[in-house]
C-alpha cells in the first residue's frame, strides 16, 4: 500500500556515512542514497553483509546521523540532530525489532511490554499489544520460559505498544527457524496493515521481499535497485 | 603470552581494580600501622624497662627506719630492692599565676639507682651531697623550655626554696606522667623531680628512714607471696599495698595502649579483608563470564585447567601486591605519625617508629589468602568449564517472580523496580556482601562521632554537672577544723566543702581492691555524685557509694556486704554495705559519709583538704595568698582540669578519628563503585537497548543504580545498629578502671553517618552514570548475548 501521492514520511537526499574520514581505512557505508519512504508502507532492504542496509536501518532510527546529504523525517531534521533529539525521536517515532530479540530477561512479556509503554505519551495496553502478535495467553512468562519466534514476538508486541509510526526491524527472523519467523513476519504485517505503520525490514533473506510493497537493494553504501511489487505475497505463504 | 592478557585485562578494569584496591589498602594499612605501633611500643617498653632495670613490685609506706630494708632483702625471691624517700611538691612557675604541683624523688647519693634508672636527656645527675640541685622530668621541661643551668623554685614539705636544674631526664616509672590518680598528663601544671637523697630527706624529715621501696624479683618468684611478705613487714611502718606493673600507673597504661592497639590490628583489618575479598570476588566472577569464550579458546589450545585458574587468581594476587605495597608505605607513614604523637604522651629515652615486617608478611598472606577463597570460586568455574560448553553463549538468565510478587504484592511497584528486586533475588549473595559492605560504611563514621560526642558528654557530665568547685585544695598532712576554716577564708572564697581521703582495701570474697574512702558531706553541694540519669545519689549515714567500674570490679551489688581494711592510722577493720553506684569515668572511688568515715577512724573533725567555689574576680589575690601557705600540697583548677582533657584528647583523637572517616569514604565509595561497574557490565546489553527503544541517559542510569540504590537504602538501618554495635565495642575495649569513655549516640552522628554513605554513594552513581553514555546503541542491534 504506497501512497506515493501524500508527502513521505522519510525524505533522504544524498546521505552518505563515512567511518575514520581522511584516514588509510576510511570506509565508505553509505554513499549517496535518496530515498522516500511513506506512510503504511512495507519495505524490505536487501543487501549481502557491508551493503549498508544497516547503517541506513541506524540513521532512520535515529541511532546515527548521517556524515553528508540530508535526512527529514516529516518536518524534523534529523541530519544534524543532537543526543536529545534522536533520544526523543526513538521514544515517540519510532519502534524498533532486533534480530535477538533483546528482551529485559528479569521482566516478564507484558513487564517487557510495559516498560515502554510507561514513558510512551499514547500507547495502548501491554496485554492489547501482546494479543496482536498473538501471545495473549503468555504475557506472565519470562523471557527464559519463552521459544525464540515467541520471544520475537515480544519485542514486536514491545515496539507497537506505542503506536509508533515507523517501526525499525532488523533481520527479525535471522535466529528463526522458518515456522517461527513467519510467525514474526504474520506479525508484522498485521501491524503495518491494521495499524498502517511503516514498516522498514532488514534481510538477506531474498524470499522475504515478496511480502514487502517495494524492494529497496544495496550494494557498496548505494541503493542499486528499487522495485514495487504488483501484490504483497501474504507471509504466511512465503518459504524459504 | 598470558600475562600480556593479565596486564592488558587489567588496564580495562582498571576503575573496579583500583576500588578493590583501595579498600584491601584500608585494612592493611591499619593493620600495618597498629601492629607496628604493638611492636614499637612494645620493644621499646621492653628494652627500656630492662635497660633501666625497672622495678616489678612498689610500695609506699608512711615511714621505716633504714634496717628495714635489710628484712626486705630477706624475703625469697627478692632478686634487688632499692629504698628512696619521695614527697609533694608545690613549684611557683614564672608566667603562671597559679601553682603547679609534682612529685620529688630521692636519688641515691654516690651511687647509681639500683632500680629504676633516669636515663638523661640533658645536663647531668645531681652531685654527691650537691645541694639545691634538681633533676626534672623530660615533659615538664618541654613544656616549659627548661633547661640545665635554669632555676627553679619550689616547696617542698612547706619549705620553699630556690633550686638549679642541672639534668632533664625520663624514668621508666612514668613513661606516662601522670599525677597520681589522673588519666592524662598534665606537663604544663605536674612535674616529676629527682633530687639527691639525703637533702630530699632532710627536707621531708624523713632522715635515716625511707617511705617508697621498689624491688626486682629473682626469674620464676612467686610474686603474690613476696607481696604478703613485703605488706607484712611494712604493715607497722604505715604500708600501703604492694604492687607490681599491672597496677602501676604508668606501666598500666602503656600495656592498655598496646592492647588495645592488638586488638584494632586484628578487627579492622579483618572487616576491610573480608569486603575486598567480596569485591575481588564478584569483579571476577563477572570477568569470567566474560571471558567464557576466551577460556574455551585457551583450553582448546592445550592450555591446562590449572594453567586457566591460575591465571585468573594472578587478578587478585595482583590487586593484593599492589595494596600491599600502597598499604606498607601508608601504614609507615601513618606509623611514623601516631609514633610522634605518642611522644608527646609517652616518655620514652628515644621513640622510633620499629615497622613489623612480620606484620607485613602476615598483611601479605591474609590479604591474598582472602581475596583467593574470594575468588576461588569464579576460577573453579574457569578451569572446569569444557572446552565446546565455553564456546557457546552462556544460557540465558532465568528469572522468576519475587517474594513479594508471590504473596501479591507486584502491583505496587513499577517495572523498573521489579527488574531490581529479581536481580536481587536471584543473586542474593551478591546482593547481600553488597549490602554488608554498606552497612560497614555507615558503621565505619559513627566511630569517630561517638568518640567526639563521648568526650563532650563527658566535659559536661564531669564538670558542669557533677564537679561544680572550681578548685581542690589538699593539705600536706591531715588538718584540723582549723585547717579547713582557713581555706575556706582564702580571699574570694564563696563555699567550701570538707573532704577526708583514707587509702583502704576493699574485699569482697577473694576478690580485692585497693584505693581510697573519700568521705563529703551527705547531700555535697560541690563534688556532687550523680548516677548514670544524672540524678544526685545522697551518702547515707551509713554504708558506701562505689563507681559503677569498682562495683562492677568486685562483683557487688548495692546491698552486699564488703569488708573495708584502712590503710593508714590505726588501721581499722570495718564490715559495711554498698548501698548504691555512683557514675564517673576516671579512677574508681569508694564514698563516704564524711562524719561516718571520721567515726570510723576514731578521729574528730579531720580534713585532708577543700572543694572550693571561688569568686571570679578574685583568682589574683587566691593565688597569691595560696602560695604563701606551706601547708598546702596540691591546687587543681576545675577549669584546667577541663582543659588539658579536651585538649589532650582532641590531640589523640583527631587523627583517628580523621583516619576512620577517610576509610569510611573510601568502603562505601569502593563497595557502591564496583557494585555499580559490575550492574553496568551485567546489564550493558539491556541498557543500551533501552536506550535504542527511546530511554534517556538519565532514565537509563537510574535503573542501572536502582538496585544499588535500594540496598544503600536498606542497608542504612542494620548499619547504624552496626555502627553503635561496633562504637561500643571499641569502647569497651578502652573500658579500664583508670578510664571509661561514655557511649553517646546523638542524631547529629547518625546523620554525619547517613550523608557519609549517601554522598560517597551519589558520587560513585555518578561516575558510573557517565558511562550509560558510552553504551553501544548500534552494536546492541547484532549482538546476541
Amino acid at each position: 500500500m504506497t501512497t506515493a501521492s501524500s508527502p513521505p514520511l522519510y525524505r533522504a537526499r544524498g546521505i552518505t556515512k563515512v567511518y575514520f574520514p581522511g584516514e588509510e581505512m576510511e570506509v565508505r557505508a553509505l554513499d549517496g542514497v535518496d530515498l522516500d519512504l511513506h506512510e503504511g508502507e512495507l519495505a524490505v532492504l536487501l543487501g549481502a553483509s557491508g551493503s549498508g542496509k544497516s547503517t541506513l536501518l541506524n540513521i532512520l532510527g535515529g541511532l546515527d546521523v548521517p556524515t553528508g546529504g540530508t535526512l527529514f523525517y516529516r518536518d524534523r531534521d534529523l541530519t544534524d540532530a543532537d543526543e536529545r533529539d534522536l533520544t526523543l525521536f526513538r521514544r515517540d517515532v519510532a519502534g524498533f525489532v532486533f534480530q535477538f530479540y533483546n528482551l529485559i530477561p528479569s521482566l516478564t512479556a507484558r513487564e517487557n511490554v510495559a516498560l515502554i509503554t510507561e514513558i510512551a505519551p499514547n500507547p495502548m495496553p501491554p496485554e492489547e499489544a501482546l494479543g496482536l502478535v498473538g501471545l495473549a495467553d503468555r504475557m506472565d512468562a519470562f523471557p527464559s520460559q519463552l521459544s525464540g519466534g515467541q520471544q520475537q514476538r515480544v519485542a514486536v508486541a514491545r515496539a507497537i505498544a506505542k503506536r509508533p509510526e515507523v517501526l525499525l526491524c532488523d533481520e527479525p527472523t535471522g535466529a528463526l527457524d522458518v515456522n517461527t519467523g513467519i510467525t514474526v513476519l504474520e506479525a508484522l504485517e498485521r501491524v503495518n496493515r491494521e495499524l498502517g505503520t511503516l514498516v522498514v525490514l532488514i534481510t538477506h533473506n531474498a524470499a522475504i521481499a515478496a511480502m514487502a510493497d517495494r524492494v529497496i537493494s544495496l550494494s557498496a553504501g548505494r541503493i542499486v535497485s528499487v522495485a514495487p511489487n504488483a501484490t504483497r505475497v501474504p507471509a504466511r505463504s512465503l518459504s524459504w | 603470552m598470558l600475562d600480556l592478557k593479565l596486564l592488558r585485562d587489567l588496564r580495562n578494569m582498571k576503575g573496579q581494580m583500583t576500588a578493590v584496591v583501595l579498600v584491601m589498602a584500608c585494612g592493611l594499612t591499619m593493620m600495618i600501622m597498629a601492629r607496628g605501633l604493638v611492636v614499637t611500643l612494645e620493644t621499646t617498653e621492653r628494652n627500656y624497662y630492662t635497660s633501666s632495670r625497672f622495678a616489678d613490685l612498689f610500695c609506699d609506706l608512711k615511714r621505716a627506719p633504714r634496717f628495714v630494708e635489710t628484712r626486705l632483702g630477706e624475703i625469697s625471691g627478692v632478686a634487688a630492692l632499692e629504698t628512696s624517700v619521695k614527697g609533694t611538691v608545690v613549684l611557683d612557675l614564672p608566667g603562671m599565676k597559679q601553682p603547679a604541683d609534682g612529685v620529688i624523688h630521692s636519688l641515691p647519693d654516690g651511687r647509681p639507682r639500683r632500680l629504676n634508672r633516669l636515663v638523661l636527656k640533658a645536663g647531668r645527675l645531681p652531685g654527691t651531697d650537691s645541694r639545691d640541685e634538681v633533676v626534672v622530668s623530660a615533659g615538664f621541661a618541654d613544656a616549659h623550655g627548661f633547661r640545665p643551668g635554669d632555676p627553679l623554685d619550689f616547696t617542698v614539705y612547706g619549705v620553699r626554696r630556690r633550686f638549679r636544674i642541672v639534668g632533664v631526664a625520663v624514668s621508666p616509672e612514668y613513661v606516662y606522667e601522670t599525677r597520681p590518680g589522673e588519666m592524662l598528663p598534665d606537663p604544663r601544671r605536674f612535674a616529676v623531680l629527682w633530687m639527691g637523697e639525703r637533702e630530699l630527706s632532710r627536707a621531708l624529715d624523713l632522715d635515716g628512714a625511707f617511705n617508697s621501696v621498689a624491688f626486682r624479683l629473682a626469674p620464676g618468684a612467686d610474686p603474690e607471696n613476696i607481696k604478703a611478705a613485703v605488706d607484712r613487714i611494712l604493715e607497722p611502718y604505715g604500708g600501703l599495698s604492694s604492687y607490681g606493673r599491672t597496677r602501676h600507673p604508668s606501666a598500666k597504661l602503656l600495656r592498655d595502649e598496646i592492647t588495645q592497639l592488638r586488638g584494632f590490628s586484628i578487627a579492622f583489618p579483618a572487616v576491610f579483608l573480608s569486603i575486598a575479598a567480596f569485591m575481588v570476588s564478584a569483579v571476577l566472577t563477572r570477568l569470567v563470564r566474560l571471558q567464557r569464550e576466551q577460556i574455551a579458546q585457551m583450553k582448546a589450545f592445550g592450555y591446562s585447567p590449572f594453567a586457566v585458574g591460575f591465571h585468573y587468581v594472578k587478578f587478585a594476587l595482583v590487586a593484593v601486591g599492589v595494596a600491599t605495597l600502597l598499604s606498607a608505605t601508608l601504614g609507615m607513614w601513618a606509623g611514623s605519625a601516631f609514633v610522634s604523637l605518642y611522644r608527646r604522651f609517652f616518655q620514652f629515652p628515644s621513640l622510633q617508629f620499629v615497622p613489623d615486617w612480620r606484620a607485613l608478611a602476615a598483611a601479605l598472606g591474609a590479604s591474598a589468602l582472602t581475596s583467593v577463597l574470594g575468588v576461588l570460586g569464579a576460577v573453579r568455574q574457569a578451569a572446569s568449564l569444557p572446552p565446546a560448553e565455553a564456546m557457546r553463549p552462556e544460557a540465558p538468565a532465568r528469572f522468576t517472580p519475587t517474594f513479594l510478587e508471590r504473596i501479591g504484592l507486584h502491583g505496587l511497584v513499577p517495572p523498573s523496580f521489579r527488574m531490581a528486586l529479581r536481580n536481587m533475588e536471584r543473586k542474593p549473595w551478591q546482593a547481600l556482601f553488597t549490602a554488608v559492605g554498606l552497612a560497614f560504611a555507615t558503621a565505619i563514621p559513627i566511630l569517630p562521632g561517638v568518640m567526639g560526642d563521648g568526650v563532650d558528654y563527658l566535659v559536661d557530665f564531669q564538670w558542669n554537672r557533677a564537679q561544680r568547685q572550681d578548685a581542690v585544695v589538699s593539705l600536706i598532712e591531715p588538718g584540723d577544723n582549723g585547717a579547713f576554716l582557713s581555706l575556706s577564708r582564702l580571699p574570694g572564697v564563696l563555699f567550701a566543702e570538707p573532704f577526708r581521703a583514707v587509702p583502704v582495701r576493699l574485699l569482697h570474697g577473694h576478690r580485692q581492691w585497693e584505693t581510697a574512702i573519700t568521705g563529703l558531706p551527705a547531700s555535697p553541694r560541690l563534688n556532687r555524685l550523680l548516677d548514670e540519669r544524672e540524678r544526685e545519689v545522697p551518702l547515707p549515714s551509713f554504708g558506701l557509694l562505689l563507681s559503677e567500674k569498682l562495683a562492677e570490679l568486685l562483683h557487688l551489688v548495692p546491698g552486699d556486704e564488703v569488708r573495708v581494711e584502712v590503710r593508714e592510722g590505726r588501721r581499722p577493720v570495718l564490715h559495711t554495705v554498698v548501698s548504691g553506684t555512683i557514675m564517673d569515668f576516671s579512677g574508681v572511688s569508694a564514698y563516704m559519709e564524711i562524719d561516718a568515715l571520721r567515726r570510723l577512724l576514731g578521729e574528730g573533725d579531720t580534713v585532708n583538704g577543700a572543694y572550693l567555689k571561688v569568686d571570679p574576680f578574685y583568682w589574683d589575690a587566691f593565688w597569691k595568698r595560696v602560695k604563701g601557705i606551706p601547708r598546702i600540697g596540691t591546687v587543681t583548677t576545675t577549669s584546667g582540669a577541663k582543659e588539658n582533657f579536651s585538649r589532650t584528647t582532641e590531640e589523640m583523637m583527631g587523627t583517628s578519628q580523621a583516619l576512620y572517616f577517610v576509610f569510611a569514604v573510601i568502603v562505601s565509595f569502593g563497595v557502591i563503585y564496583n557494585g555499580a561497574r559490575i550492574a553496568l557490565s551485567e546489564r550493558a546489553r539491556d541498557l543500551a537497548t533501552l536506550r535504542v527503544l527511546g530511554f534517556t541517559r538519565r532514565e537509563v542510569a537510574t535503573i542501572l543504580v536502582l538496585e544499588l540504590a535500594l540496598l544503600t537504602a536498606l542497608s542504612i538501618a542494620p548499619g547504624l545498629y552496626l555502627g553503635a554495635r561496633l562504637s561500643e565495642a571499641v569502647l569497651a575495649t578502652a573500658n579500664t578502671e583508670t578510664m571509661r569513655f561514655p557511649l553517646v549516640l546523638t542524631t547529629r552522628t547518625y546523620v554525619v553517618a547517613v550523608l557519609t554513605v549517601l554522598a560517597s554513594s551519589f558520587f560513585s552513581f555518578a561516575v558510573v552514570g557517565r558511562r550509560v553514555a558510552r553504551l553501544d546503541l548500534q552494536a546492541v542491534l547484532k549482538s546476541a548475548e
